[in-house]
């Protein structure tokens, strides 16, 4: 800075030169924690396994065996059919799984904040629960939920088709019951993205509620005095304040739901179930390394989940991003 | 005249049957809906207090059993697991501290400021979010072994307060809640870019932020993948890998297991009471005017 | 005469190891744990001066958590436990000490294993990368109660593979399964008959054997059971799994010995005498699970004797291995175990039968089969091929040729 003060200026008082320099740096430095941080512990993996997705190497023979094969693992992934059927199997129940929980979380966000006057508290945690839930009480609450013969899903469907008063609905099911949710391959995507929307919704419904709390009161009673009803309110008001949290919101589902792991895993005991119907980009590129040991191909899966990822997320921004990264004036 | 009447019939149609059976079926979804999440929940509590040989029954098990104290104590034999819960509950408080403070401010500026790079920086922060975590666990043994952190909490909490997702949430809830004018008017007032940050943009974006400290805390609290490899003796587990560690060749004694998931969940509850209440009640008051 | 044996050789070992205070690691899962729990006073006062560090995690758990350590060169217990579904990756593909050199020179001790466990922890190239603490011999258990209402003796269900479907089809007949599920007939059938010399999915030359005869007789005959109706359609470790046990609704299961001792304690304990145990259909020779003990690269060296000894207490000392199997029902891997009055014991839960002699019998029996780098990989890409052919109706030699086909791709690289 001191350069640019020409010989002979009268040096600004200390103060003031402080002050300036905050005005002028402010931002870089509110930044700067994360990227240091990142500098430290995420560049370096970054780095590291994009060269590892160069070589061959298997991992339990250490770090030396490395041996250098230029993109053969890319080149060998793109006719591996196992590849392409986690890819299929990952936008598949991205899909299936994410639509529902915003479909179902931004009118319970309204409805939680506009449509009751009591319970908001109990029912917000209750839809909560299942994000808080560990993934061991879940994955054996689950299978036994999926279970075939005793499951509480079938047996619950099983009610529906026959009860007098369902029948005319679920009738149709009677002859597919029970249905074998975990075993068989068409089956086994919906019983994922089942679990999936249950974990995630509630965390939906509790970032649009913070979201919803951030558009003032007023603009509701505003609409009220002009004889709005709550259906005009919620898509003339809420949904256009709301879409920098939504932009959020589903910028981050996009981002999970195509790293999905866990619930694949569990729900078919790590093997991506019959014909592989459950099998997640994430979950192959997990057994590809772990399992067998082929840590550069590994590493080649995740990059290429990377540019899925980011194609799809930057498609999102490019017609999304303009009103959902607008900043309020 | 005319806007009376309006506010009389808007009164009588709130009052009126039509609006009050709307109201009970908005009421019956939201608890329908509540009942579905809190099943598996409630059914966590049953297991627990059930034995091995009771929880595989079929039908399973659908009211408590007997067998808590059994359960509880054979967890107990099997790991230190109060020292377990008081590990992950350092662990998750010190990630979530820093995370809320650094995010915030990360987000403020992202939000608030334009600057060189800012776009650039700002895709890079998003674009970290879309590396899978499994595959980065050598690189980052290799780092944690480096430092000497190896089997310390610091192996942990320390990295997780660069936290992209919450300056990705902040920049997004600053920007739709904090008017513009703040800023300048805080400047006029001679407020430092800091005091800005501190003290007028903080209290108004409460809500957004106890949702991260929120979100922050679980995520911290069920991680798995980062302190089975770091961690290496049992006193320094965190309640995951501690409970995992009941996950034998053929039998786990899940009796014992869903007893430590539900003990497990009590301290996450109470900072969901804690940081809902900010929610809520920042949904129920309404924001400041633009 | 055996004991004193076994003590004079433990004073031995403890003369010729003397040890300052030195801390030994050693990473297992759940329940080999549970043994060492048991046995390790005994090992610390043979060893004065030593103590153990047991780091217990979960068994999927510890087995990535070891690759990780193996990969950085660090972090890796002194001694580490392997189970079968793993061992051959650790076998065929290094990170673990060759046990056949100095200073350990372990194939003194080959004669004291089962032949095929031994086999499994060993190299193509003969070097002895494990030593096996546990074995599972493969039988089959089956429900006395149901054999009596069909008026059939268990030497003729498991007389041929075409009797043991017979027998299927006449259990069909009062509304009960042959077998839980028809992949694990399948299973068995690939994992026995194999010739010498080969493994079980790569013949000597590491060819992938995904279609060959073996694997598409195998298929076929899982085929028959499931279109026939005769399988429950059960996967194992489920809650219809156990309550097919405890019902009686499935008359046999194909599975390694050890299967008994859980029967019995937990999955279905109010069914005692109603099981028998015999060998598997076609009296097919196979094992069903199994542990090992190695010694990581990275242990230093001058821990390298005391890990050494850790290793042959757990595995070749007797009064050890069948404290294991009264602890934690893990079957011995020596056969001079076998001897032990234990093994004539009349067994409750079995209506009486000393089933533990035909445990041995089999376990001494199974030929030793090869181990490949590929093989865990090759497990994989069949057991989905078998469910594409049981599960949705695929044919079965174009599933098994996809399966070659992947299997080539994987090897050939």
């Amino acid at each position: 800075m001191a350069k640019t003060i020409a010989p002979g200026t009268p040096r600004l008082p200390w103060s003031t030169r402080l002050d300036k320099f905050q005005r002028r740096y402010a931002p870089y430095i509110f930044i700067s924690p994360f990227f240091l941080l990142f500098a430290v512990f995420g560049l370096f993996p970054i780095v590291f396994s994009l060269y590892l997705s160069l070589q061959a190497w298997n991992p339990v023979q250490g770090l030396g065996t490395m041996r250098y094969i230029g993109l053969e693992n890319y080149v060998w992934l793109m006719d591996d059919p196992w590849f392409w059927r986690s890819i299929t199997n990952t936008l598949w129940i991205a899909i299936a799984s994410g639509v529902p929980q915003h479909v179902l979380a931004i009118p319970l966000a309204f409805a939680l904040s506009r449509g009751i006057r009591r319970f908001r508290h109990p029912l917000t945690a209750a839809y909560f629960l299942p994000y808080i839930t560990s993934a061991v009480a879940v994955s054996l609450v689950f299978l036994t939920i999926f279970g075939t013969q005793f499951g509480i899903l079938n047996q619950t469907l099983q009610y529906l088709a026959t009860a007098p008063w369902s029948a005319w609905l679920f009738g149709g099911l009677a002859d597919a019951l029970p249905i074998n949710w975990l075993g068989r391959a068409p089956n086994i995507k919906p019983a994922i993205s089942i679990l999936v929307v249950w974990q995630y919704f509630g965390f939906n419904v509790v970032l649009y509620a913070a979201g919803l709390a951030t558009i003032p009161k007023d603009y509701y009673e505003a609409a009220e005095i002009d004889g709005a009803n709550g259906r005009q309110a919620f898509f003339n008001i809420t949904l256009p304040l709301l879409r920098p949290m939504i932009f959020f919101a589903v910028s981050l589902t996009i981002i999970g739901n195509l790293q999905l792991f866990d619930q694949p895993f569990i729900l078919t005991d790590g093997t991506g179930g019959s014909s592989q119907a459950g099998m997640t980009v994430v979950m192959y590129l997990y057994r590809t390394g772990f399992n067998w040991l082929e840590m550069g191909t590994a590493a080649a899966i995740a990059w290429l989940l990377v540019l899925l990822i980011g194609v799809l997320t930057m498609i999102h921004f490019r017609f999304f991003g303009r009103s959902g990264l607008e900043t309020r004036d | 005249m005319r806007a009376s009447a309006k506010n009389d019939a808007r009164v009588v149609a709130e009052h009126g049957l039509g609006a009050r059976i709307g109201r009970a079926l908005v009421y019956l979804l939201l608890v329908a809906l509540a009942l579905l999440t809190l099943f598996p929940f409630y059914w966590m509590f049953v297991l627990a207090t059930h034995l091995q040989t009771d929880i595989f029954s079929a039908p399973p098990p659908m009211w408590f059993g007997e067998a808590l104290q059994r359960n509880y104590d054979a967890l107990l034999a099997r790991l230190p697991f109060l020292r377990n819960i008081w590990n992950s509950f350092y662990i998750a408080g010190l990630a979530t501290a820093f995370t809320m403070f650094f995010a915030s401010l990360a987000g403020f500026a992202f939000a608030m400021y334009q600057f060189r790079f800012k776009n650039v920086l700002f895709g890079t922060v998003v674009a970290s979010l879309m590396v899978p975590p499994v595959l980065g666990i050598i690189p980052y043994y290799l780092i944690i072994q480096w430092l000497g952190w190896i089997d310390t909490p610091r192996a942990i909490w320390f990295p997780a307060m660069a936290s992209a997702f919450g300056i990705f949430l902040m920049r997004q809830y600053i920007a739709s809640s904090m008017p513009r004018d703040l800023m300048d008017a805080g400047r006029i007032d001679g407020a430092s870019e800091f005091r800005i940050y501190w003290s007028i943009a903080l209290p108004i974006v409460r809500p957004g932020l106890a949702t991260l400290g929120l979100v922050t805390f679980i995520g911290q609290w069920n991680n798995f993948l980062v302190p089975l490899v770091v961690l290496s003796s049992r006193e320094n587990f965190t309640v995951p890998v501690a409970l995992r560690t009941m996950q034998g060749l053929i039998q786990t004694d899940w009796g014992a297991v869903l007893i430590g998931t539900s003990l497990a969940v009590l301290p996450l509850l109470i900072i969901f009471m804690l940081a809902s209440r900010q929610v809520i009640e920042g949904l129920v008051a309404g924001s400041v005017k633009g | 005469m055996k004991k004193l044996l076994a003590l004079a050789l433990a004073s031995l070992l403890t003369a010729s190891v003397a040890l300052a205070q030195t801390t030994l690691t050693v990473g297992l899962f759940e329940p080999l744990n549970e043994h060492l729990d048991r046995v390790m006073d005994l090992f610390i006062a043979e060893h004065p001066g030593v103590t153990l560090d047991v780091r217990t995690l979960g068994y999927a758990d510890h087995h990535d958590a070891l690759v990780t350590y193996l990969a950085t060169g660090s972090g890796a217990p002194d001694v580490v436990a392997i189970e079968i579904g793993y061992i051959a990756r650790f076998v065929a593909e290094g990170g673990l000490r060759d046990l056949s050199s100095e200073p350990f020179s372990a194939d003194q001790y080959e004669d004291l294993f089962v032949q095929y466990a031994w086999a499994q922890g060993r190299t193509a190239d003969g070097r002895q990368i494990a030593l096996p603490t546990d074995i599972g011999p493969g039988v089959m258990y089956y429900r006395r109660d149901h054999l009596e209402t069909t008026g059939w003796t268990i030497e003729d269900v498991v007389s041929s593979i075409d009797n043991y479907i017979q027998y299927g089809r006449d259990l069909k007949a009062i509304d009960v399964y042959l077998v839980a599920s028809a992949a694990s007939v399948a299973d068995a059938l690939i994992r026995s008959d194999v010739p010498a010399g080969s493994g079980i999915y790569f013949d000597a030359d590491g060819r992938p054997l995904l279609n060959s005869e073996r694997f598409l007789d195998a298929a076929r005959v899982a085929k028959t059971i499931r279109d026939e109706g005769l399988d429950a359609e059960i996967g194992s470790w489920s809650n219809e799994w156990y309550e097919a046990f405890r019902t009686g609704t499935t008359a046999t299961e194909l599975s390694g010995a050890w299967l008994g001792g859980h029967l019995q304690t937990w999955m279905a304990p109010e069914t005692a005498g109603l099981w028998g145990a015999s060998v598997i259909p076609d009296e097919r020779l196979l094992s069903w699970g199994g542990s090992f003990y190695g010694i990581p690269n990275q242990t230093p060296a001058e821990k390298l004797d005391l890990a050494w000894e850790l290793v042959k207490f757990l595995t070749i000392r007797p009064d050890i291995q069948l404290q294991a199997f009264k602890s934690i029902n893990a079957f011995p891997a020596l056969p001079s175990t076998y001897d032990d009055p234990m093994f004539d014991e009349p067994l409750e839960f079995l209506a009486n039968q000393p089933a533990r002699q035909l445990f041995a019998n089999v376990a001494e029996n199974i030929p030793g089969v090869l181990t490949f780098p590929g093989d865990m990989v090759a497990q994989e890409i069949w057991n989905s091929a078998l469910t594409e052919v049981l599960n949705e109706g695929r044919d079965i030699q174009e599933a098994l040729d996809e399966a070659q086909s992947l299997v080539e791709r994987r090897v050939r690289r």
